[in-house]
């Protein structure tokens, strides 16, 4: 365990992050996704736990936790308390606070409420959020927890709910039942004590595991039986790790080891097995998959933490303000003005003796009276907005919804929307991501013969880059294609190979691939109807393959695996041939090589073993030197050909030999501490001299549009790198494959794989080998910077590309030589680091993420890639065929990889403008506001007197102008979805920051500046005499009323202007802002509130409005105020145009283009449901132009016309309507 | 292969068919983000028709704000220094202060032009900080509303109560300090009289100010801040008070005084004699004395008039910019050779 704490550490402080339990991965280069823990490994406790089973009292002293669970944060009496302290965790909602106590004391210039409201509105949402989310959290719980089992109870199975069972108590699950607890698996109603579960809850993997109870118990399974259990069991404390498992069942004086093999999660299901006995081992809280369940670390995006920034620039601005103001009252404070009554007792805050006090006091006061220069409502909105972009954009968008796999988008936080839109690097795994991972068996070789007459997509790329036109005949007639077959040799199929010059060879193969694997035969026993289980594709296509060629696995027993084998003896015989299976030497990431020791039914023992070449050809028995050169070569060729290899090869045993080695075997097995190493050191004494007997090729397919889409990203200024596991061959040829090196490209290359490095590797010091890479790797890297140089400072010269090996990227990594890798890597437009473990996938992700201060997206569908998905700023996970992994620690899971072009060039880009736009006019709103409240500060002798009425003040933020730019936020799209596709150069305005420079900023400082002096003084001026013909004159409450009414319209027609789209949201919440200010002005000037106020503004807007004075200022302000505005937008927009305004002039006469079409266009696609849901979409609306006479509407036409009998032709919304309604017979997917 | 389930029928079964399918988001045009919208583009076009159209809108309005503001014939008299006995000039305050001295003090105003009735006269004070945060909240509206109320006088200090503790009404700053200059007016022989009733906005009079509160204990103390009310008049009737109490929103204020019901011609002269009780030496404002006719706009007030002929001609003016800008360098809109990657190349 301790080795996986050190790396676990390393990684975490790798990424920069602390304690924050994340999914580390602890696997070293492979893809298997049984090395992957779920949340932080926790230290094994000393001690171990002994459970008594089916003996409720000996296990009370333990007092073991109890099997209910709760996930709620918080309960009746902890949510106020708790859930305040969490909100007020937000600097911003704590300084409202300290406001707003302020405000409670005489030196405040405002009332409690002008704070307070707000701040207990934000508050509110924020907690009802909060309470929903909780709530749906503890009924989820409830429900769980009274979830019926059986449990045996005085010989009898008693149903209980969940929550009442306990450690030690047997339990019965059925058939397609959760597990309750983690259960010791006993007893099955299958004979042979196997039961399949399905663990989709804890990994997503679909397919079926299968678990074996112990021989010992499999007859505790009747009830009376059940209740003579009396076993005690020791194992392991509860931790979190969902693939390990020690503990030994002692039962009446026997040991017996238990394995992982044994147990039952909470949280899988039963599948296939009518039901099982178990007794209960982890219960709750302690069980496996909760003690995984740890929240996601939560990342903040870029543009948020400059939003801090700006924030403290407010702070900055707000403290100087009062600075000013503070200084001045100072200044002013004199007995003089007698009407002040300063003479006599005066208190502090206006003592003219004491300045310095005044100042100090009025400092106070002003920070009050200025608080609304903190938006305070910003972070809610801007979560709001977040929010929904999430649940209802991204994950319903029909563009990203994967139809084959029925898998729509999915953002699993809602913090990087508009991160998304900024993206600059791409780190790409490349297997299930560039790729399908549908795995076909392609070609092989056997005894230096090579099989398979298909030619790679990338071969054919290849050929066609030289020049070289392929004739379109693909495949003979014998060519058979199934899922994970795509083999096309008629000298291997039907028994032919029994006349290729290695028969016996090719005998090995088949059997090899038909017993060394894990896989799990389903459903009929025919050629036709199976379908194999199995951890990895690769493995269910070999498997397939060797069905192909007449090795037909189709059973397995705990014990056997059953092949039925066709043409051995001879021609056309066909037999069933039950194979012992004495061993399994399972495959890992360290390993990475899978062996299994079989006895045939005439005493033959073998080894077959499969895996990787190079860890095969370590264990190779000397001799066959020719077969391994060529094997070798032809490993390169496949490589090159994009095609995943394994090698494959045997051992005869002698009987001897096999029971020495099994004793040791048997002893590892059952030990305690550290079993998982201890194996792997016994199978390294029995995987030696091992005979080669070829390799396999299986092609990983592109995935579709994958091409296309890089090509759309590049063009948008990212930049995509590929991190793979894979040779270096392969992976230069995906990335060729999917344009991301081409020919035109200068290509540089830093590899180990080169005969000086081979030559210090023979000798085989590990010192010398270390000095001499690093001086290889820095030369290599100080040459291609050199040559890349010339590049760097041309536009029209050639794009760059890197590709660096795992090896030197180890020592380039290093961080005297980081510097240049970095220099040389950022000006590459991609960068392909092939045989690169998971951590350095991570490490390189962060180099970008640290070093260039760029924003880092990684995708991967594999465990591991998960490093490399939490180091980036934005994870996103595939959400495919392997496992959940990647998914579960990803921000944003996609189906495809090509959906990226979405997920960013739209949903990023909109996010990112949006945001952008919401931010910087929280800011000028609050800060046009705020300044006209200052110059008023320098006319009432810097006292602090308001401006505003309190309830102005108060509601400014959360009533006047608080709807329209959550609208905006939502709903504002400069250009459409597939205008954004078509130019993904729009992109890079992201990426440059445009929207949020703080010269932008700057601009809409400097012009809420002109609007408050506009605001303030404009007022102010045309207030001075005589207001109407009766020649009244105005008080403070008039004009403060008044310029308020001019604020509130400015601020709302500001945001009508920065809109790039106008949907009747905008302009329903626009207009309802304003009237909403009217109607609150009325309604609060005509009734007299008793207590909680004077009555400043009793009756002002009904004086008000009895002059003209108001409406011509009213129509004169707002005008003047935005015309500096409209005069800045208009000179932008005709001398220094962004590009997406380029693009909106293109297209400004192009009709609302309708996504919805396309979709329809692609036609058969269409599920039922979609057709009839866009069927009824496009039926004709209210809306809709009929230009003909009043019955030209088509529900009416069509219902006289049938109830006359008159034919009436099919309108095309007809026919989808029928379509849709009619009754299909339901098919079953095979 | 998958596009199986939807096997029932109508609508009321979409909530059997297979789980495969309830994945796929149903289609709307909110999700899909494609809610029918305008989309303003600000073209050279538009910005020239703005202006223009803001200019034509502005100009008439500045144009008749200006007329009805110059058709106002306003007379102002600043006599805060020339009231002061010539002796006394050094010492202005030790002058107000002094009981002894009569305040009383004359001046003449010609009249430049020919003034219908009404003609509103009108005190302007100067450097008076009637918005000072001590002061504006220096009042109690519950007392001055409501009779029973006569006891609450929070928020009042420092003229809360007497000095034996009696509560003031009206208590506060604000009432304390109430102007208490006079004028009257006489044209050669004939006295003017000055209608002091409607000088204040009637809510006041109605909603603010009681009809049954009287004043009580006001300006009792030692320090009198200026003037005193009739005790026998309720505060409803006390227009100086209420209009007073309307605090102003600058420290230069004017606020109205009364009204003369008489026509006045050109080059007739005015005497006023008036009493220069206020106090405005301390702090150093002036004083002065206004008289004014009032247009459908109110007083005179070149500052909306001028400020709207402004932006109409800022606009006409830009529009024209624009125009000769448009036509001197037309840009084309959408062309593809102003997006920053088509640019860039054709700059290199």
């Amino acid at each position: 365990m301790s080795g996986i704490w050190e790396r676990a550490r390393a990684s975490r402080t790798l990424r920069g992050r602390d304690s924050f339990g994340s999914r580390d991965i602890t696997s070293n280069g492979d893809r298997s996704s049984r090395t992957v823990r779920l949340g932080r490994v926790q230290p094994q406790a000393p001690s171990n736990r002994t459970i008594y089973c089916n003996d409720r009292e000996a296990n009370l002293p333990v007092r073991y936790k109890g099997n209910s669970i709760s996930t709620t944060k918080y309960n009746v009496l902890t949510f106020l308390p708790k859930g305040l302290f969490e909100q007020f965790r937000r600097v911003a909602n704590l300084y409202f606070l300290m406001i707003s106590i302020l405000s409670t004391t005489p030196i405040s210039p405002v009332h409690p409420i002008t704070n307070v409201v707000p701040l207990s509105l934000v508050l509110l949402v924020s907690l009802i959020k909060e309470a929903f989310e909780d709530w749906k959290r503890f009924q989820n719980d409830k429900s769980i927890n009274n979830a019926p089992v059986d449990v045996l109870q005085d010989q009898k199975w008693e149903t209980i709910p969940w929550k009442k069972l306990q450690v030690g108590d047997l339990v019965r699950v059925k058939q397609d039942g959760f597990f309750p607890a983690d259960l010791l698996f006993l007893a099955s109603s299958n004979p042979d004590g196997v039961c399949y579960i399905e663990t989709a809850n804890l990994d997503g993997e679909t397919n079926l595991k299968i678990r074996k109870a112990l021989e010992r118990t499999w007859d505790y399974f009747l009830p009376e039986k059940a209740a003579e259990f009396k076993g005690e069991i020791q194992c392991e404390q509860p931790n979190n790790s969902l693939y390990t498992f020690t503990g030994n069942l002692i039962i009446e004086n026997q040991t017996l080891p238990l394995s992982p093999n044994q147990i039952l999660l909470r949280g899988c299901s039963l599948r296939n097995t009518e039901y099982i006995v178990g007794t209960v081992l982890f219960t709750g809280h302690e069980t496996k998959v909760m003690m995984n369940s740890m929240n996601v670390p939560s990342k903040r995006s870029t543009l948020e933490r400059k939003l801090d920034k700006l924030i403290l620039a407010l702070f900055g601005c707000l403290f100087f303000m009062c600075l000013i103001g503070a200084i001045g009252s100072g200044v002013f404070i004199n007995r003089k003005y007698y009407y002040l009554g300063l003479s006599g007792d005066v208190e502090d805050q206006f003592n003219p003796n004491n300045r310095f006090v005044v100042t100090i006091l009025t400092m106070f006061t002003l920070i009050t009276l200025y608080s609304t220069i903190i938006p305070i409502s910003l972070y809610v909105s801007i979560e709001m907005i977040k929010f929904i972009q999430c649940t209802q954009f991204i994950n319903k968008d029909l563009n990203m919804y994967h139809i084959e796999s029925g898998t729509p988008a999915l953002a699993r936080t809602s913090n990087l929307n508009e991160e998304l839109g900024q993206v600059e690097y791409i780190f790409s795994d490349k297997t299930g991501t560039l790729t399908r991972n549908m795995m076909e068996f392609f070609k092989c070789s056997i005894g230096g013969e090579i099989y398979g007459n298909g030619v790679t997509e990338i071969e054919r790329g290849n050929l066609e880059r030289k020049g070289l036109k392929l004739d379109g005949a693909n495949g003979s007639a014998t060519a058979i294609r199934e899922k994970g077959f795509n083999f096309d040799d008629a000298r291997l199929m039907r028994g032919a190979w029994r006349n290729e010059t290695n028969p016996e060879f090719c005998k090995e193969f088949f059997r090899c691939l038909a017993i060394c694997h894990t896989v799990l035969p389903e459903g009929e026993e025919s050629l036709e109807k199976i379908v194999y289980q199995a951890a990895s594709p690769d493995e269910a296509a070999l498997v397939t393959a060797a069905k192909n060629f007449g090795f037909f696995f189709y059973r397995r027993t705990p014990t056997t695996v059953i092949v039925r084998e066709s043409h051995v003896d001879k021609m056309g015989k066909i037999q069933d041939v039950a194979y012992e299976i004495l061993n399994v030497l399972e495959f890992n990431s360290t390993r990475k090589r899978q062996s299994v020791v079989c006895r045939y039914p005439n005493g033959r023992l073998v080894l077959y073993c499969k895996g990787a070449d190079t860890v095969i050809y370590e264990r190779l028995a000397y001799g066959n030197e020719d077969i391994k050169r060529i094997t070798r070569e032809h490993l390169e060729q496949f490589g090159s050909a994009g095609l995943r290899t394994l090698c494959l090869a045997y051992r005869e045993l002698s009987s001897e030999l096999y029971e020495k080695w099994n004793e040791k075997f048997i002893l590892a097995k059952s030990s305690l501490r550290e079993r998982e190493k201890k194996l792997d050191e016994v199978a390294e004494l029995i995987e030696k001299e091992l005979v080669l007997i070829g390799c396999t090729a299986i092609e990983d397919k592109l995935q579709e549009g994958v091409p296309s889409c890089i090509e759309t990203l590049s063009r948008a200024g990212i930049k995509i790198w590929v991190l793979t596991g894979d040779k270096m061959e392969t992976a230069i040829n995906i990335a060729y494959a999917c344009n991301l090196i081409n020919n035109d490209m200068k290509q540089f290359f830093i590899s180990s794989d080169t005969d000086a490095v081979r030559e210090v590797e023979d000798k085989g010091d590990p010192v010398e080998i270390s000095r001499f890479m690093r001086d290889l790797v820095k030369k290599d890297l100080e040459r291609c910077l050199e040559e890349a140089q010339h590049f760097f400072h041309t536009v029209t010269g050639p794009k760059l590309a890197l590709v660096i090996d795992g090896k030197c990227l180890m020592y380039a990594l290093d961080p005297n030589l980081r510097v240049n890798l970095l220099k040389l890597s950022l000006n590459c437009a991609s960068v392909v680091c092939c045989r690169v473990s998971p951590l350095q996938k991570a490490q390189v992700t962060s180099l970008v993420k640290k070093g260039a201060r760029k924003i880092t997206l990684s995708i991967g569908d594999g465990a591991n890639d998960v490093s490399m998905i939490q180091a980036a700023h934005v994870g996103v996970g595939i959400s495919g065929l392997e496992g959940m992994q990647a998914v579960m620690a990803s921000d944003f899971a996609i189906a495809q990889f090509r959906f990226l072009t979405d997920l960013l060039l739209v949903h990023g880009r909109w996010s990112y403008l949006r945001l952008c736009k919401v931010i910087t006019y929280f800011f000028y709103k609050n800060l046009t506001f705020t300044l006209t409240q200052f110059w008023f500060t320098f006319q009432t002798g810097f006292s602090g007197q308001r401006f505003y009425d309190d309830w102005f003040q108060s509601l400014y933020n959360v009533i006047f102008t608080a709807l329209p730019v959550i609208i905006v936020g939502l709903f504002d799209k400069d250009v459409s979805a597939s205008l954004s596709k078509q130019n993904p150069e729009l992109y890079k305005e992201g990426i440059r920051n445009m929207f949020f420079k703080w010269r932008v900023v700057a601009v809409w400082a400097f012009f809420s500046f002109y609007q408050s002096l506009v605001f303030y003084y404009f007022t102010a001026a045309a207030s001075h005499n005589g207001q109407n013909s009766s020649g009244k004159t105005f008080g403070l409450w008039d004009v403060s009323t008044m310029a308020f009414t001019c604020v509130v319209v400015t601020v709302n027609l500001r945001l009508l202007m920065a809109c790039n789209s106008i949907t009747k949201w905008h302009s329903l919440s626009i207009s309802g802002s304003i009237l909403a200010w009217f109607l609150f002005i009325f309604i609060y000037s005509a009734v007299m509130t008793p207590y909680d106020r004077q009555e400043n503004v009793y009756f002002v807007i009904y004086v008000l409005m009895s002059t003209f004075y108001f409406y011509l200022t009213l129509l004169h302000i707002p005008v003047v105020a935005l015309l500096g505005d409209f005069i800045y937008l208009g000179l932008q927009r005709w001398f220094a145009p962004y590009d997406y305004q380029i693009i909106q002039e293109i297209h400004r006469n192009d009709l609302e283009d309708n996504r919805s079409s396309a979709l329809l266009e692609i036609g058969n696609h269409l599920t039922q449901n979609e057709a009839r849901s866009y069927a009824i979409a496009q039926l004709p609306r209210e809306t809709s132009k009929h230009t003909g006479f009043a019955f030209d509407s088509p529900g009416y036409e069509s219902f006289f016309a049938s109830q006359q009998g008159v034919f009436v032709p099919q309108k095309p919304w007809d026919v989808a309507r029928r379509a849709s309604m009619r009754q299909q017979p339901r098919t079953h997917r095979s | 292969m998958n596009n199986v389930a939807a096997g029932s029928s109508s609508g009321t079964g979409d909530a059997s068919p297979a789980r495969r399918n309830s994945k796929r988001p149903k289609y709307s045009k909110f999700t899909q983000q494609e809610l029918p919208a305008c989309k303003p583009i600000l073209t050279p076009q538009w910005v020239i028709s703005v202006f223009t159209l803001v200019g034509i809108i502005f100009i008439p309005i500045g144009v008749a704000s200006l007329l009805a503001s110059n058709d106002v014939v306003e007379i102002v008299d600043r006599y805060d220094s020339a009231c002061v006995p010539g002796n006394m000039s050094n010492d202005k305050v030790a002058y107000i202060q002094n009981d002894a001295i009569s305040k009383n003090c004359q001046r003449t105003i010609k009249v430049t032009k020919d003034m219908d009735q009404p003609i509103y006269v009108y005190y302007q004070l100067d450097n008076f900080y009637q918005n000072h945060r001590r002061y504006v909240k220096s009042r109690n509206d519950a007392q001055l509303r409501d009779k029973s109320k006569a006891n609450e006088t929070s928020g009042c200090d420092p003229e809360k109560t007497t000095s034996n503790g009696v509560p003031i009404v009206p208590c506060g700053l604000i009432a304390w300090s109430l102007f208490n200059d006079t004028y009257n007016f006489t044209r050669g022989n004939q006295p003017l009289t000055v209608n002091k009733t409607g000088i204040s906005w009637k809510s006041d009079r109605d909603h603010k100010f009681g009809d049954d509160v009287f004043p009580k204990n006001f300006q009792n103390g030692t320090l009198k801040g200026g003037g005193t009310l009739d005790a026998e008049k309720p505060l409803s009737q006390q227009e100086d008070l209420i209009v007073w109490m309307r605090t102003a929103a600058l420290p230069t204020f004017r606020k109205l005084y009364g009204k003369i019901e008489v026509d006045l011609k050109e080059n007739d002269t005015i005497t006023v004699t008036l009493e220069n009780n206020y106090n405005t030496y301390s702090f150093s404002g002036k004083k002065k004395l206004v008289l004014s006719t009032t247009s459908w706009l109110g007083g005179k007030n070149d500052f909306l008039g001028i400020a709207y002929l402004t932006v109409g001609g800022l606009c006409f003016f830009l529009a024209t910019a624009f125009t000769v800008v448009y036509l001197v360098k037309p840009r084309k809109l959408g062309d593809p050779s102003y997006l920053s990657w088509n640019r860039n190349i054709a700059g290199h």
